[in-house]
Parts: C-alpha cells; structure tokens; sequence
C-alpha cells in the first residue's frame, strides 16, 4: 500500500465543510462520503482528509473537540507550485467563506513563501511555496511552516 | 514538485518527541531540525514537524488546544495488522499512550488510536487493499 496520511477533521456543517474543501482544490471522492463523513483528496494515493461530523468524531473518541477559532493544536501545511498558487489558494478559500491569514504570513523573499486560511470550523491550513532550487539536492523541502 | 504535507505539531520536550515520532518510524532530517523544531520524514509527500512551545508561537498567537481535548487525529495507512500493532507498541514504549480511543475492528478495517507525549491522536489502520483501491464497494462501517 503506498503511504498515505489521512487528516480528520470534526467540522459543524458537513456539506459547508465539502463545499469548501472542494472550492479550495480537494476533490470528494463518493467511496467514502456519506451523511456523517467525507473524503478529501487533496493528493490522490498519498493525501487526504476525513471531514466528520461531531456526531461521527464522537464514535471515535470521547475527547472533547476544542473551539479551532480560538486555540489550535495543529497547524496543517500543504505545499504549492508557485507565490502566485499560494495566493490563489488562498482567496479560493475566502471566496468560499474561509478567512485569510489567521497566521502571519511567510515571505523570505526568493525563496520561500507562505501563507494561511481557515476553514469554517476554524482549522487552519498553511499554502506554502518554496523555490525547489534553493534545496540542497539531497534535501527534502523546507518543512518548517 | 509533488505536493506534499507538513502536520506542525507543538511539543513540551523536543528530544522526547524525537525519539517518539523515530520509534513510530519516522525519519528524522536532521538538515531541518534544530534546537527549536524537528524534521520528521514519513514518505517523499508526509512530514511531521515537531515544534518547541517557543517555535509554535512565532506561527500562530491561538494558545495551544487543551491537553485531553482533539482538534484533528492523524491517520496514517499501514501494510497489515500487525504494523498496526507494531506502531501502537513502539509509540507505547517511548512515552505515548496506546488505545486512547476504541479499537476499529471491522475485519476490512483495522485501527487503533495512540497519544504522542504531548497528547497528539495518532490513528495507524490497515485496510483490505481490495476496498482502499475501490475495487470492493466500502460495507457498512465508514472510515475514520
């Protein structure tokens, strides 16, 4: 099986929260989405999202869910092609009803660059771009975020 | 370049979480790690970043989510049962805390949830390749 990561997620409002998810690149796939969840591809065979209901989280854990507006115990980084399909991705998300930049913007001029939004539940995702030439070629990209 | 993904996590104790993110058989990168936050490799597109209170701070002002409470739980798709097992042992081993949660047995489906040192949901699951790849339709029990 190749690697994959699946991030879940508790969100309020389902079809808002696909909805957005869909408006900021990920696409659903119907195999497993149902009333209570929906899958996220964010890349195909490698990474995904779980959006869940509380109702559903709550089968799975007992934990109590935090305001995401408020706190955060995660900060999701997804890399992109370019400065400009950072920005992109960011005003697809506000367009969609996300806010912007709930995080500082990262911009280290030639090579490095990144910025934020939030999803309505107020989980926030970093778009970061990074010059791959500016990588030593044995190193992986830049990771921090 | 690929995308990839990068799941920042704030940790109390650096060298601890190292040494737990290793046991769980992540890599680390040692060209992105230093004395305030750590690289660790699970696959050319999965990075954790293990990130000092400090560290956390400079990239949000949002305090850090109550221990014993769960923003997000974190997945990761593994060959059988047994590297299921394996994962939840080593991660118990080095300071987490296995089965935090209820065991997801569904005979297509295997999981079990583990707690990093600092709290953070791991949730390593195999599942029949034959219904990942959508080949068999996914029976009754949704995925999480």
């Amino acid at each position: 099986m190749p690697q994959m990561i699946f991030v879940n997620l508790p969100v309020t409002d389902l079809d808002k929260s696909k909805a957005f998810y869909e408006a900021v690149g990920a696409a659903n796939n119907p195999a497993f989405t149902d009333d209570t969840a929906a899958c996220m591809v964010v890349k195909e065979g490698s990474i995904h999202v779980m959006l869940l209901t509380h109702e559903k989280w709550a089968t799975f854990t007992s934990k109590k869910i935090p305001d995401a507006h408020t706190t955060a115990q995660v900060l999701i980084c997804v890399s992109a092609d370019s400065r400009e399909a950072v920005d992109a991705q960011v005003d697809k998300a506000v367009k969609a009803g996300g806010k912007a930049d709930p995080t500082p913007t990262q911009d280290f001029g030639g090579f490095m660059y990144g910025r934020s939004f939030e999803d309505p539940d107020g989980h926030i995702w970093e778009v970061m771009w990074m010059d791959p030439t500016a990588i030593p070629a044995d190193a992986p990209a830049e990771a921090e975020a | 370049m690929p995308r990839m993904i990068f799941v920042n996590l704030p940790v109390a104790d650096l060298a601890q979480s190292k040494a737990f993110y290793e046991a769980l058989g992540f890599t680390n990168e040692p060209r992105f790690s230093d004395e305030t936050g750590a690289a660790m490799v699970w696959s050319d597109t999965i990075f954790v970043m293990i990130l000092t209170h400090e560290k956390w701070k400079g990239f949000t002002d949002r305090p850090i989510a109550p221990r014993g409470s769960s923003e997000v739980s974190l997945a990761l798709a593994m060959d059988s049962r047994e590297a299921v097992d394996a994962m939840i042992e080593a991660g118990a081993a080095h300071g987490g805390t296995a089965d935090v949660n209820p065991v997801q047995d569904h005979g297509f489906m295997y999981g079990r949830d583990l707690l990093d040192p600092d709290g953070h949901v791991w949730s390593p699951f195999w599942m029949d390749p034959a219904i990942a790849s959508g080949e068999q339709p996914m029976p009754e029990v949704a995925a999480g």
